[in-house]
């Protein structure tokens, strides 16, 4: 076997000399092509993570005519809990409001030196279980807070959380897209580099009939090949990936609100598997090639 | 590296074969010949008598368009492309038009066959180099085929042939190029082999190969047998 892949990675070897070009062609429009994929899907899994740890912080708030007394809380949560589960269900009254508030200010502190806490409404925080965090649910679990005694309006950043979702609606079919862009330009680009190489190689490949060279001698380099711009174009499109992220990181920190975020690299799990599958599709296409132009 | 072929059988049996080239070119007619192993065979004849076509019969580069052609027991028509690839490391072909690959140096190309059947780097060199001194080729080991003189050519292709050792070489006018000294390197070289228990069919116009030897020798005129002289005769001819 050692010997047998020696004799098939010497071809590999030989068919670059004669063909380098067309292969290095075709290696970079597999660089190119998992480039833009795996740049998508970075953004969006970073927008998707983001969505995730907002989607901690995300409550509901009930603004209301009135302090709700007391007594009367553990009706009113026992009647919200009867619509839906909630992690927490918070009272605030007026003074607790304007405790927060001067919190928030701390240094311009003063500012509410006039004021007392009569001007901030009391209000209700619920904090909906994770099953609850999407948006129509979100939207209904609102219709029916602003049906409770005494509420005025409900909020929950329905505007912002909107856009977000559309934003990342959008950038799941961009990652799909780029995807099938990816499927497609790697599938072509090696099954034609390979159709390239038989051509170039006809007399060769005559020759090495007629001396007795098996199906799988003439074969298995060609499909080596196929391997080889799958693990090394992939590989090199995440490095370049990788190199443009690190340079986004440390250039455009700034003071900007992208800095706060902390964004991360694709997982491992997630590397491995674009190589593979990249591997798999160059293998693919490859077989498909020599299957279709070889015909014996 | 004869396994392949059973001694109780001749090795070549060509039974009433015909060969058509489209629209009706007749090149070989009702042809039989038994081929024993270990035998040594000229075949001769005018130019466009039949014996290209007959070696690429034997070797199934051409199907018959009647008949059977059996090499080593097997019926060539009946034997799948893979078994056929395998059969053909077996057998060593000069070529009339040597087909050899010019891009390639002299030594790469005599290593083909070899490389194809996953011989032995070591074993490899070295078999080429002893091809080549045989044959007084040394000096052009690193050469690029296509830049090397017909003569020269030709015995890289023979060289090529006899690479593997194999069970039969087919030589297809392997001395139509060659001085006389060196039409004699490769008969040397072909007797060698033979002693070693290649079988060997040789297609030549060149006398000189046969002259003073007692080789069988059939004749092929117009895609038939016409003689078959030798004192050494064996069964087969056209019936
Ligand atoms: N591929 C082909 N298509 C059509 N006709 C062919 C083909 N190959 C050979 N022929 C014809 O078949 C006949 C026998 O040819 P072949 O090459 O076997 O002769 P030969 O004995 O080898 O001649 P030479 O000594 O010149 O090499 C010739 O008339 C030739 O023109
Ligand atoms: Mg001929």
């Amino acid at each position: 076997m050692g010997l047998k892949s020696y004799f098939h990675l010497k071809q590999v070897g030989h068919n670059f000399r004669q063909n380098w070009p067309t292969q290095l062609m075709s290696l970079l429009t597999v660089t190119l092509s998992v480039l833009i994929f795996s740049f998508f899907l970075l953004i969006y899994l970073n927008v998707v993570n983001i969505g995730a740890r907002l989607g901690d912080e995300l409550r509901l708030v009930v603004y209301l005519d009135n302090e709700v007394e007391p007594a009367l809380q553990p009706l009113i949560s026992s009647k919200i809990s009867t619509y839906a589960k909630a992690d927490k269900i918070l009272f605030v009254s007026r003074a607790e409001a304007f405790i927060r508030l001067q919190k928030q200010l701390e240094k311009e502190k003063d500012l509410l030196t006039d004021l007392g806490p009569e001007f901030l409404p009391p209000s209700i925080e619920v904090y909906p279980e994770k099953s609850f965090r999407n948006f129509t649910r979100l939207k209904e679990f609102s219709d029916f807070l602003a049906t409770l005694p005494g509420a005025q309006k409900v909020q929950y950043g329905q505007e912002w959380l909107e856009r977000f979702g559309y934003f990342t609606e959008l950038l799941r079919v961009i990652v799909v897209l780029s995807g099938a862009l990816l499927v497609l330009a790697t599938g072509f680009m090696v099954s034609c580099t390979i159709r390239l190489t038989v051509v170039a190689k006809e007399s060769e490949l005559e020759i090495l009939r007629l001396v007795g060279a098996s199906n799988r001698y003439i074969q298995a380099p060609l499909f080596f090949e196929g391997i080889l711009q799958g693990v090394l174009g992939s590989s090199l499109g995440l490095t370049l990936l990788y190199a443009i992220f690190i340079w986004t990181r440390t250039h455009l920190g700034g003071s900007t609100f992208l800095n706060q975020l902390e964004y991360t690299f694709l997982p491992f799990s997630v590397t491995a598997m674009i190589i593979g599958g990249t591997t798999l599709l160059c293998a693919w296409g490859s077989l498909l090639s020599i299957r279709k132009h070889m015909r014996i | 590296m004869l396994k392949l072929f059973p001694d109780d059988r001749p090795l070549v049996d060509i039974v009433k074969a015909t060969k058509v080239y489209p629209p009706d070119i007749v090149a070989v007619q009702n042809i039989s010949l038994a081929v024993a192993k270990g035998e040594l065979l000229f075949l001769t004849g005018m130019s466009g008598a039949g014996k290209t076509t007959l070696l690429k019969l034997i070797c199934a580069i051409e199907q018959p368009t009647k008949g059977v052609i059996e090499v080593g027991g097997r019926d060539l028509a009946k034997t799948g492309s893979a078994e056929i690839q395998q059969l053909r490391q077996e057998i060593g072909v000069v070529y009339q038009d040597f087909k050899l690959l010019p891009k390639l140096n002299a030594a790469q190309n005599i290593a083909m066959p070899m490389e194809v059947a996953y011989r032995d780097q070591r074993e490899i060199n070295s078999r080429v180099d002893e091809l080549l001194a045989i044959l007084k080729m040394t000096h052009k080991r690193e050469i690029q085929t296509g830049k090397l003189s017909r003569g020269e050519q030709q015995r890289v292709a023979i060289a090529r042939a006899a690479a593997n050792s194999p069970a039969l070489l087919l030589a297809d006018e392997p001395t139509g190029n060659l001085d006389q000294d060196s039409a004699n390197l490769v008969m040397d070289l072909f007797e060698q082999l033979n002693r070693e228990g290649t079988t060997l069919i040789i297609a030549s116009h060149d006398e000189s190969l046969y002259r003073n030897s007692d080789y069988r020798r059939v004749q092929l005129e117009h895609g038939l047998f016409t003689n078959h002289s030798s004192p050494r005769q064996l069964p087969l001819i056209n019936q």
